[in-house]
């Protein structure tokens, strides 16, 4: 028995809402599949920096695309485009990584101490996660999710506005300051780094 | 904090976004990007992030957009089951909210009216064989109108029995 015979108009979500305005042809496997493939790996990354724990990253990543799919005034990927879909997608794993961080009963990300985050980020086999982890590790998670929206998924003022729930006219000044500030560490890492690997050398009496 | 943004940023970023930095720049630029701070961090943070961005992405672990589909599914049908059940539920409330009006309704005509028909009850036991003939309409005519409200209450009290015995199993 199909469900969607059925409950017809539960499934399609208000009645009323559904007769005004023209129907969108709903989702079906096969391009969420293609929507997928092509966000998947994204959000992963956005999920995973921002909160320096890859687990965490898999279940926030996997309930996103649930959420995604369960929306109910869904983004038509057809009418509104496949960007609006991942930015959508990123406002709701924005929110749900705001609902952890919130939640008493885990540790929040400004709690977990700092050495834990250091050897996370040192193990790492990539460079860049060498340099950048420990950096953003020192950041507060809303100057690390709106550094990544800008410079690594490339969001616009408005766009991070959206995703975040910040108002446009801050994300300006807030990206300003926590650019400076990671500018800072990543310098200071840089020149430490140097000096490891080229310690000075003392002159022999 | 008085922000005074670099004229050169906007092309930076420019530069950045389309892969063209630094071959694509002219040495002027390159020149303005070493003593301009705010120009150099742009470059130092964004080249930063999207190394990392590329490594991240290549190491995520991906699961099947089947099971993401289904769990969705799942998800919208419960959703929906609810959304339906909540009428019904609704209505149990109506049902049970109407009989126990009943109830009050006759109950405050039988105290208004006199317990006549208790008399009746009490006289029943006494007599040694059940008559039969006792629940005729004559014999109705004797004790009023007593048996035809008493009929009628003790069917909206089973029926009103039934209803809470169902609602208490469909809370379990």
């Amino acid at each position: 028995m199909n469900w969607e015979s059925i409950l017809p108009n539960v499934f399609a979500g208000d009645a009323p809402h559904a007769a005004e305005a023209p129907m969108d042809p709903p989702m079906d496997n096969a391009v969420f599949a293609g929507f997928y493939q092509r966000s998947a790996r994204p959000l992963w990354a956005y999920l995973a920096r921002t909160s320096g724990d890859p687990a965490l990253a898999d279940d926030l990543m996997q309930e996103s695309f649930v959420r995604f799919l369960c929306a109910s005034r869904p983004v038509s990927l057809q009418a509104e485009g496949e960007v609006a879909g991942r930015r959508y997608l990123f406002r709701i794993a924005t929110n749900l990584l705001r609902d952890h961080w919130r939640r008493p009963q885990f540790a929040s990300i400004e709690e977990i101490p700092e050495e834990f985050l250091a050897a996370t980020s040192s193990s790492a086999q990539s460079d860049s996660q060498a340099v950048l982890g420990p950096a953003l590790a020192q950041l507060r998670p809303r100057d690390r999710q709106l550094l990544w929206l800008a410079h690594a998924e490339g969001y616009s003022h408005r766009e991070i506005a959206e995703i975040t729930g910040l108002a446009s006219a801050s994300i300006r000044l807030l990206l300003f300051r926590a650019r400076r500030k990671i500018a800072v560490l990543l310098r200071q890492q840089e020149r430490n780094q140097g000096l490891q690997l080229n310690p000075p050398s003392r002159r022999q009496p | 904090m008085i922000l005074r943004p670099c004229p050169c940023e906007k092309e930076v970023a420019q530069l950045l976004a389309q892969g063209g930095w630094p071959a694509a720049c002219s040495p002027e630029l390159r020149a303005h990007v070493t003593s301009c701070r705010s120009c150099g961090d742009l470059v130092l943070v964004q080249q930063a992030f999207q190394r990392a961005r590329a490594h991240s992405a290549a190491a995520a672990p991906l699961a099947s957009p089947g099971v993401l589909w289904w769990r969705a599914q799942l998800r919208r049908r419960q959703a929906a089951v609810e959304r339906v059940g909540r009428p019904i539920l609704g209505a149990q409330i109506f049902a049970l909210a109407v009989n126990l009006l009943l109830v009050v309704v006759f109950l405050a005509y039988q105290a208004r009216h006199g317990l006549s028909w208790l008399s009746w009850l009490a006289q029943l036991p006494q007599s040694f064989t059940l008559h039969l003939e006792a629940l005729w309409p004559s014999a109705l005519a004797d004790s009023g109108m007593s048996l035809l409200v008493l009929i009628p209450a003790l069917a909206t009290l089973a029926l009103l029995g039934g209803v809470v015995v169902y609602l208490a199993a469909d809370r379990q």
